[in-house]
């Protein structure tokens, strides 16, 4: 531990952590750009700049230096003092904004940045309302750098905070800066443009509007934006992000800092992956037999399906397949509310989508302790939480291909079977067998060959409209609220699975969470990442 | 103009799939590799050897030095076009070179570059169509006292106004001391 002096207030840290760092993390406002705590530090945007008072190494005394010194590059020592309040800071922080935006072309009525810009929120604390430059303004192209990726070089400050990501989270090198001082830009090589599967990330921390999301582009003023918190579904990573959104669509995701998991980045499969939440193919209300009715008498169906099968023999002939898609929540309600009516019926961990194999980042590693990033071979975010809930609740269990085996030989009299994949999950493999389990319901989002041979279907939502936890790959126990209220005529699934528990009101996973505690031990320590300071992000 | 957007998706010129570096270029390149730790510290040398022997380092060229060195084209891109020594398109004859410093700025500098980009028709870093002329501007050429001043191949041109622009260029010797 070090205690360093800050604007003359005593502030305690780990020895040898960046003062800028500090300083932020304690709260005081120091301007910086090109600093981030996920990549190399270069100390080349000058706007963190502080007075340093420090040992003299020849006599031992404490003497101010006599020049500024860049904050970020400078570790904390203990007992050294510093200043981001004295005139001559200020003085440079004002000299390095006017140099900012000499050739800004000040556009930020159509730029997507705007409401969420360095360059904006700077200039009113650190810059002058005018510019003192007579001059015309040097004016440099757009460039499309990637199919993905926008890159307006005007606004660009040339941190240089992309060109290292590239280099050293991504590994794939594709941006550089071309010539140099005033001529500087950001660029590609042309024909090898930026593709990698992090690339969405240069554009979160680029701290100005120079490098824009096409897929974003022009789309919504980031003020109109709500912010949920979410868990990222797309693999067992379980990155935590924001859903930005409104008026029920969803209109980006960003990471959300979450130094145990993913740290500052996403991928992109997760980042553009929630496009089929607002699909027109979804199932949108219950199906009796292939007919439309209400939620009563859909809820009603499923009790007079369950009790006769659960009847038979204890219930033995009854399976219900939990998909990894669901949260533990919603996988322990269903279970429960089916061994109510089948004492004896088997759990079933459902399909599990994979990929070949893990994708370690930077591109190239095999070491997956030294990887910046993991984008996960496993394609679902929670078949951790799922199968210690049905450990949890014992009695008979199967995997999924057990449960398939089991079914060709016709053991099954009744099976619930959870979907709630992005994709079409039902193999032929899938529907031979379950074609001899005489009666099905079945809990998905998109309509199916499955759905559409069911006794009974019930639309589920995506996680956007849903509540709860996930347990990641290394068992790591993530909540995420909800984003988006269910699409007209569904209902949260765990909505509906609480009212067939028989529990009244509405559903609040930690309502249920609590019931789950002393049962599942994964429950008990949830992980939410602690906010970060501006920037740290 | 405003609306321009250059699009990084699409290679600069269509591989031909001929490889540029002879097996004599490389040779040449390898020599400098026992003078250094790493192969990549070896991209300067690289770059001279391959501007003295095409006149220029073309796309294609960085891309295949990158390989040569195990060093990504984007970083090869980086650093050459730090330089402005070298030239990713042709290089005329006679390269004249502007000086864009103080003492010259103050003495007309822009003026000098002005009529030259008249004359030529060219802008800087640019080269005429015939091959002959090309055009730049570079910092301080140590010559202040004499602003402003230009270089054409390395003979230096001291005190050059404008309208001495068409007579300094028609000399055919103009380049040489
Ligand atoms: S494009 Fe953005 S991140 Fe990249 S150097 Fe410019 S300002 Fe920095
Ligand atoms: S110089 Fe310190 S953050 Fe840029
Ligand atoms: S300023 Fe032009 S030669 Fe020095």
């Amino acid at each position: 531990m070090a205690m360093i002096i800050i604007n003359g207030r005593a502030v305690e840290c780990a020895e040898g952590t960046p003062v800028l760092k500090v300083a932020v993390d304690a709260g005081f406002d120091v301007p910086f750009y090109c600093f981030h705590p996920g990549l190399k530090i270069v100390a080349s945007c000058r706007l963190c700049l502080m007075e340093m008072r420090s040992k003299d190494p020849k006599t031992g005394e404490m003497v101010w230096s006599p020049r500024l010194i860049p904050s970020c590059q400078t570790p904390a020592r203990d007992g050294m003092e510093v200043r981001f309040d004295s005139p001559n800071v200020r003085q440079n922080q004002r000299a390095v904004m006017e140099d900012y935006l000499l050739n800004h072309p000040l556009d930020c009525p159509v730029c997507d940045q705007a409401g969420e810009c360095w360059l904006q929120d700077y200039s009113m604390k650190y810059g002058n309302a005018l510019s003192r430059m007579t001059e015309p303004k040097t004016v440099n192209p757009k460039k499309s750098v990637g199919s993905k990726t926008l890159l307006y070089q005007d606004r660009c400050v040339l941190c240089s905070r992309c060109v290292r990501f590239c280099r050293e989270v991504a590994g794939t090198n594709e941006l550089c800066v071309i010539r140099r001082s005033s001529y500087a830009e950001i660029d590609a090589f042309p024909g090898i443009p930026l593709e990698n599967k992090l690339q969405g990330n240069v554009v979160d921390i680029c701290p100005v509007g120079a490098l824009l999301d096409k897929d974003f582009l022009y789309k919504q003023r980031v003020w109109y934006l709500k912010t949920s918190k979410s868990i990222c579904p797309n693999c067992s990573t379980g990155c935590t992000i924001c859903i930005d959104h409104n008026n029920g669509r969803v209109w980006r995701l960003r990471p959300r800092t979450n130094r145990k998991v993913n740290t500052w980045w996403i991928c992109d499969e997760g980042r553009f992956g929630w496009k089929y939440v607002h699909s027109n193919q979804r199932l949108l209300a219950p199906m009796l037999k292939g007919a439309r009715v209400t939620w009563d008498a859909a809820l009603a169906a499923a009790q007079q399906l369950l009790a006769p099968a659960g009847k038979a023999q204890q219930g033995k002939g009854v399976a219900v397949v939990l998909s990894p898609m669901m949260a533990c929540e919603e996988a322990w309600l269903l279970a429960k509310v089916v061994r109510a009516a089948a004492p004896q019926a088997t759990l079933v961990t459902g399909f599990v989508p994979k990929a070949s194999a893990d994708e370690l980042f930077p591109v190239g590693l095999t070491d997956q302790a030294k990887a910046k990033f993991i984008i996960r071979a496993e394609k679902c975010p929670n078949r951790c939480g799922v199968e210690a809930v049905c450990k949890a609740l014992g009695g008979p269990q199967a995997t999924f291909a057990d449960f398939l085996a089991k079914a060709k030989q016709g053991t099954f009299a009744l099976a619930w079977i959870v979907g709630g994949y992005s994709q079409e999950w039902v193999t032929r493999d899938c529907s031979d067998a379950l074609s001899k389990v005489s009666q099905l319901i079945v809990q998905d989002i998109f309509p199916s060959s499955l759905s559409a041979r069911a006794d009974l279907a019930l639309p589920s939502c995506a996680w956007v409209e849903r509540e709860g936890t996930f347990v990641n790959h290394a068992g790591i126990a993530q909540p995420f609220d909800r984003a988006l209220p269910p699409p007209v005529g569904c209902q949260q699934d765990s909505q509906y699975l609480y009212r067939l528990a028989g529990m009244e009101g509405l559903y609040r996973a930690e309502k249920v969470r609590e019931q789950m505690l002393d049962k599942v031990a994964e429950l008990r320590d949830l992980w939410t990442p602690p906010a970060e300071a501006r920037g740290m992000h | 103009m405003a609306w321009q957007v250059i699009n990084r998706e699409i290679a600069a010129a269509p591989a031909d799939g001929k490889p540029l570096l002879t097996e004599e270029v490389k040779a040449k390149i390898a020599r400098f590799f026992p003078k250094y730790e790493t192969r990549r510290a070896v991209l300067i040398p690289a770059l001279h050897v391959v501007q003295e022997t095409f006149g220029n380092v073309s796309y294609q060229a960085m891309k295949e030095i990158g390989e040569f060195l195990a060093v990504p084209p984007s970083e090869v891109l980086d650093t050459m076009s730090f330089y402005s020594h070298f030239w990713t398109g042709d290089r005329g004859r006679k390269v004249i070179v502007v000086c864009r410093s103080l003492s010259c700025q103050v003495m007309g500098h822009e003026a000098l570059l002005e009529a030259l980009r008249r004359h030529l028709a060219i802008s800087e870093h640019e080269t005429t169509p015939d091959g002959q002329w090309s055009l730049m501007t570079e910092e301080c050429l140590g010559a202040c006292e004499h602003g402003p001043c230009m270089l054409i191949n390395e003979r230096l041109h001291a005190k050059v106004r404008p309208d001495d622009v068409a007579r300094i260029l028609a000399d055919p010797n103009c380049d040489k001391e």
